[in-house]
């Protein structure tokens, strides 16, 4: 299968404290949460304004939980890897693809995320249909141009994949603990519910104008 | 054996130009062995990218960190653990470990020798006579034949400084931590602890078994919202000095939030104990709050410039620590010559302190001295004082800079402080002379301006 590559304006990313036990009830069995301090497991919240991929141009908002990555023999490093236990999209195309490639668990109605970018700061705005279901605010740091590996892990029970993924462009990252998370109740979000997440992000990350490239998903 | 014979450096170190490192070694990879990342990632890994491991070996995350740590070391990893070849005083020989080259006559600013203890004659001879007397090591556990008459009487020491009741000794502040913690508090009690809490307090908490609950950094608000909803034995563990960014407990209001909510309260004053306070019993003494808190840590390494840990307290405490600290119980008891050393330290702390006044007037004036240069010190109240970097890519080489332009501190990064929450990390002591605080003050203007650092 060849390359799938996915041209982007926005990948706003956040990581957050939450409870271990709640990390590992989002997971599969197989899979630990990465511990980010003993018993604190690690939410990652990734919104995408995608602008050019097989299905179109689309908005994406990932909820994830961070994991060991799967050491390769012979390979690049992985900078982390994540299980995403919650995807949502603005146009159904593109969710009948990543359930058909990826096998990414959606929620099957259309959301829309809002980008704001100003004076240094980014603003993300998920919705559906106006009803809330995430804000989240992070600042710049020092931006350079990168391309970080990262491990995505999937499953179709019994099966279980991994996809290797990179984000090429411009990228910052800091850990001044300055952004801000609002969660809702809205039904991406049960999985969160006293999952004790820290309202603020220990880590964002953000980058502009890229490239997104899955490897062929591999059976693990 | 250095692989190259040491160089003796000039008196005025001239620092090396970055074309005269040597170019990273490289491995091939066999077809069967992990490989290192490609060169250019060096700098974007680190040590927590090597927590985890793969496969059916744990033995299989040893060469990819090998092959890492072979580029990542020339890029400024070399710098930790550099081999002193002088006593820690306020000017010191080096060893740097790249070119394997003497620098000489440093500035120190990295030891934690605040009172300048460590090379006294008097605490010298005291070990001397120590060792001569009790031999170089206790020999035994503390609880069996590794107790001498020494070890009482710097427990006897330690408590009457404290102004407490009763103290135990370990033999190293983090296995005094770990002792004390996990010694009295077991699965499905809480313990809440400051997010910046230091490794062996999260080590002691793991071994505990309790629930554990971070609070934002000084957050009383925050700790309220911790301890609130728990109905059981609580905890709460806090740091005098935070030995990251040199700022204070925010005491009062903590102490006022433990009593509200029913928790014990537990301080660790490694960075504060014998400096802080009328009689330099540290910072709970400094806020009037010494017998407000519960249990009261503190080490031997720091001001007093041995070695160890204790935990001083009330009576009861500290027999009921005697028989559960298993890191006490199980270790042998520290070393008679440390020993010696410590209960001469200890006079010395509590007959001159005039040595605190010196200690803070150093402080203010490096402080003050780093401040009208435009360099960022951050919150630091107190003798530690972080010169913030916040940049991951090039602490190293400011670091670098530093020591060859004659100053040696201590880089710190990810993951020890936040990402981009990089520093170098100062230590004043009361033997820094005037002068040694003003020529440090203009090399580390000069440098942080060559980087491109200063504040504007």
């Amino acid at each position: 299968m060849p390359l799938t590559k996915y041209g982007f304006k926005y990948a706003v990313s956040a990581f957050f404290e939450m409870s271990r036990d709640a990390a590992k009830r989002a997971i599969p069995a197989h899979l630990e949460p990465m511990e980010v301090k003993h018993s604190l497991g690690v939410f990652a919240l990734t919104a995408f304004d995608f602008t050019q991929s097989e299905v179109g141009s689309y908005e994406e908002l990932v909820l994830a939980v961070i994991t060991p990555p799967v050491l390769g023999v012979g390979g690049e490093f992985p900078r982390s890897a994540f299980f995403p236990f919650c995807v949502g999209t603005s146009t159904e195309a593109s969710r009948l693809h990543a359930i058909e490639r990826w096998h990414l668990p959606h929620y099957m109605s259309d959301i829309r995320v809002n980008f704001e970018e100003k004076d240094g700061k980014m603003t993300v705005h998920a919705h559906e249909k106006g009803r809330p279901i995430i804000d989240l605010e992070v600042s710049s740091h020092k931006w350079t141009k990168v391309n970080h590996l990262y491990q995505a892990f999937t499953v179709e029970p019994p099966q279980r994949f991994k996809a290797d993924i990179h984000m090429a462009g411009d990228f910052t990252e800091h850990e001044e603990e300055t952004g801000s998370l609002e969660i809702h109740p809205h039904p991406m979000c049960e999985p969160l519910l006293n999952a004790d997440v820290a309202s603020f992000p220990f880590r964002e990350l953000w980058m502009k104008d890229g490239v997104q490239t899955f490897q062929p998903l591999q059976t693990l | 054996m250095p692989s190259k014979p040491l160089r003796e450096g000039a008196s005025d170190p001239v620092r090396t130009p970055d074309s005269a490192l040597p170019a990273p070694e490289t491995k091939t990879a066999g077809d069967a062995k992990p490989v290192a990342p490609a060169p250019s990632a060096a700098n974007d890994l680190d040590y927590s990218n090597f927590f985890w491991g793969s496969g059916k070996d744990p033995f299989d995350i040893l060469d990819p960190f090998d092959d890492w740590f072979d580029e990542a070391r020339p890029q400024g990893y070399y710098l930790f653990g550099q081999p002193m070849s002088s006593t820690p005083k306020s000017r010191i020989d080096v060893v740097e470990q790249l070119h394997h080259e003497k620098l000489k006559n440093l500035i120190n600013l990295a030891s934690y020798n605040y009172l300048g203890l460590s090379y006294r004659p008097e605490v010298i001879e005291a070990a001397r006579e120590a060792i001569l007397k009790f031999g170089t090591g206790s020999s035994g556990s503390p609880i069996l034949s590794g107790t001498t008459e020494l070890h009482d009487e710097l427990q006897h020491r330690i408590a009457e400084f404290k102004d407490k009741e009763s103290c135990l000794v370990f033999p190293s502040g983090y296995s005094a931590n770990v002792g004390i913690i996990a010694g009295l508090m077991r699965s499905g009690d809480l313990i809440v602890t400051d997010q910046f809490a230091h490794a062996s307090i999260v080590d002691g908490i793991i071994l505990s078994k309790a629930q554990v609950r971070y609070f934002r950094h000084n957050n009383a608000a925050d700790l309220d919202r911790k301890l609130k909803d728990f109905n059981g034995r609580k905890l709460v563990i806090v740091e005098g000095v935070y030995s990251m960014d040199g700022d204070l407990a925010n005491l009062p209001e903590i102490v006022e939030v433990c009593q509200r909510n029913g928790a014990r309260i537990m301080i660790d004053e490694a960075h504060s104990a014998f400096l802080f306070g009328k009689n330099g019993r540290g910072v709970a003494e400094h806020f009037g709050l010494d017998d407000q808190i519960d249990i009261h840590f503190g080490t031997f390494s720091k001001t007093l410039g041995g070695q160890g840990g204790y935990v001083a307290g009330s009576r009861k405490l500290i027999r009921y620590l005697k028989g559960f600290a298993r890191s006490y119980v199980f270790s042998c008891a520290l070393s008679p010559g440390v020993v010696g050393g410590l209960i001469k330290a200890c006079e010395i702390a509590h007959d001159e302190p005039q040595l605190r006044d010196r200690l803070w007037e150093n402080t203010h004036l490096l402080q003050s001295l780093l401040r009208e240069r435009n360099v960022d010190i951050g919150d630091s109240k107190s003798q530690v004082i972080p010169i913030m970097i916040r940049d991951d890519d090039r602490v190293f080489k400011v670091a670098e800079d530093m020591i060859h332009s004659g100053v040696y501190l201590n880089p710190v990064r990810y993951p020890a402080v936040g990402k981009h929450r990089s520093r170098l990390r100062i230590s004043v002591t009361a033997s820094h002379t005037k002068e040694d605080l003003h020529a440090a003050a203009d090399i580390i203007a000069r440098v942080m301006d060559r980087h491109g650092f200063l504040c504007r």
